[in-house]
């Protein structure tokens, strides 16, 4: 598969305030996009992810290392017409009305006039602010400037679409509906990277996930390969006596009337509860086994840090 | 996209959509009718000053007429200037335009010539003004046309300057400079007309004169006190005040560009 991007060595240092010191936010950040993907990049609060997103998008330079767009740098004009990009939190000119914001950012693409009312209108249905074109950003509630900056994103048709956080702001329904407009991204052949804290989104629609931590990335790959296919544990349902002492590989998690919920570490310990329970007149009520989440990958990862 | 504008193009169509938005920005903030307001209000003044003067009336609403309009728009150029790039990073908005292909450079260019049509708008109406106040004192001259232009020349300037102040520090630094300029630049003449006829030794004759050079002289591009007393300017003045401008202007658009090309936006 062709490579959408491809970050190598990536580094960068800010001066800190009056100029004193030197803060490290990349420390050699290697990663690659396949074309067609949905890419999570995750991390904590001063990862290092939007940086890496400005890097991307040829807002910042790097210190050292490369990056490649489409084989091409980030700051050559050819790759950003190739390139979407929703800033975190986005800020807009909150005299303009949407449908202005959107009129004045297609004209840097070379939109004729006539293609862009279209797809002005187009947009602003698909981010859901169809009614909203003609008032003034400033009376954009959050959520609203997170889907326009959504539809300014998309102006281009991009091939290649960032979104720095683009879930942030957003109430449930929101990010279902930005969900869904993301997997409608991939569907239409495009490539999408986005960076996220919200963990559920991210495993519920990414191919692919990048772990940043403190300026590195500590893990990156396809999802199920991540998170493999080994049972962390189970849960279990008895209605009545699981009968005699617990073994030590098996936790009571809750008990209510004579229900009790289990927490089994091993297949062996599963094995042995349900017997007993069996034996003791237990009803089996459910045994749900519990796969590792994203969460426990990065809480994981974020708690070793990416050392 | 389905069509594609010849680079060249492009960059014109992309540097008029930001000139048209600054425009746009301005016209819809009420710190610009604020300023122009009190700008037609003190040409009306003017002429309401002219009766408590001694001398010609039409002479004297002209002068303060041309002063206003001269000081007026640069305050404006200065109050709007200084925030032209700087704001825009501040803000946060530039990760919108500058992820565009849309190359440094003529962003700058776009926000330089919006700048110069919100003066332009400006100063016309403010000229309009005068006229009116003119020709109902009896006083209007097609001349005043011409000074408004050297005033224009210098407007040019002064937003270069305060465009290359915005791409490197911030409004408060940028404001003091730009001013610093202004005011170097109206008063730089006399070191050259006044200070160094006095001065007998040579070498700090030499010195005095070489300082004039190297600072500002906004006064070579006026011509309010020839019209005001009706005389014409010298051959050659309109020349050198158009390439004294061209130069100065093109100097610090390329100062503004290098500052910008390479810098992070955080």
């Amino acid at each position: 598969m062709a490579e959408a991007i491809r970050i190598q060595g990536l580094e960068k240092s800010f001066r800190g305030h009056l100029s004193i010191g030197l803060h490290r936010v990349l420390k050699g950040v290697q990663l690659t996009v396949p074309e067609g993907v949905i890419y999570g990049f995750l991390g904590p609060n001063g990862a290092g992810k939007t940086t890496t997103l400005k890097l991307l998008t040829g807002l910042l330079f790097p210190d050292a290392g490369e990056i490649r767009i489409f084989g091409a740098s980030p700051q050559d004009l050819e790759t950003k017409r190739r390139l979407g990009f929703l800033p975190e939190s986005p800020y807009f000119y909150d005299y303009l009305t949407g449908r202005e914001l959107l009129h004045f950012l297609g004209r840097l693409f070379g939109l004729p006039k006539n293609e862009l009312r279209e797809r002005a209108g187009a947009l602003l249905a698909t981010v859901g602010l169809a009614g909203k074109g003609d008032v003034q950003l400033r009376k954009y509630s959050k959520g609203m400037l997170q889907r326009i900056g959504l539809a300014q994103a998309l102006l281009n048709d991009p091939d290649l679409v960032v979104l720095d956080e683009p879930m942030t702001g957003l109430d449930p329904i929101g990010r279902r509906e930005i969900r869904d407009l993301i997997l409608l991204l991939k569907e239409q052949g495009k490539t999408v990277f986005f960076s996220s804290h919200i963990l559920a989104d991210a495993e519920m629609i990414c191919d692919q996930v990048a772990i940043i931590v403190r300026g590195q990335v500590v893990r990156e790959g396809e999802l199920e390969a991540l998170l493999g296919s080994k049972i962390h544990f189970w849960e279990v349902t008895l209605q009545g006596s699981p009968g005699g002492a617990l073994p030590p590989g098996i936790t009571l998690l809750a008990s209510h009337g004579d229900q009790v919920l289990l927490r089994v570490e091993s297949e062996r310990d599963l094995q042995e509860i349900l017997d007993s329970g069996r034996r003791a007149g237990a009803t089996v009520r459910a045994v749900t086994p519990h796969k590792p989440s994203l969460e426990d990958l990065f809480m994981e990862q974020a708690a070793g840090g990416g050392s | 996209m389905s069509r594609q504008a010849p680079r060249g193009l492009l960059a014109l169509s992309q540097m008029g959509s930001i000139a048209l938005n600054t425009f746009r920005e301005a016209v819809r903030s009420r710190v610009f009718y604020i300023l122009l307001a009190f700008a037609v209000s003190l040409l009306v003044f003017s002429s309401a000053m002219g009766f408590l003067s001694i001398g010609n009336l039409q002479r004297v609403i002209l002068d303060m007429g041309l002063s206003t309009i001269s000081g007026f728009s640069a305050l404006t150029a200065i109050f709007i200037g200084i925030g032209l790039i700087y704001t825009e990073i501040e803000r946060k908005t530039i990760y919108n335009i500058l992820s565009k292909p849309l190359a440094r450079h003529h962003f700058l260019l776009g926000r330089y010539a919006g700048l110069l049509l919100v003066l332009a708008v400006n100063v016309a109406l403010m000229v309009l003004v005068l006229s009116a106040v003119l020709v109902y004192f009896g006083g209007f001259t097609p001349q005043i046309f011409p000074a408004v232009g050297y005033i224009y020349l210098e407007l040019m300037i002064l937003t270069a300057v305060a465009l290359f102040f915005s791409s490197v520090t911030s409004p408060v630094v940028s404001a003091i400079c730009t001013v610093a300029f202004y005011l170097i630049g109206h008063t730089s003449s006399a070191l050259a007309e006044i200070l160094a006829p006095q001065i007998k030794a040579a070498w700090a004759k030499q010195l005095v004169t070489a300082l004039y050079h190297v600072l500002p002289d906004l006064g070579i591009l006026s011509i309010n006190n020839l019209v005001v007393h009706e005389i014409a300017p010298a051959p050659g003045f309109a020349w050198r005040a158009l390439l004294y401008t061209a130069c100065t202007v093109t100097l610090l658009l390329l100062a503004s560009a290098l500052a910008l090309r390479r810098r992070d936006l955080v």
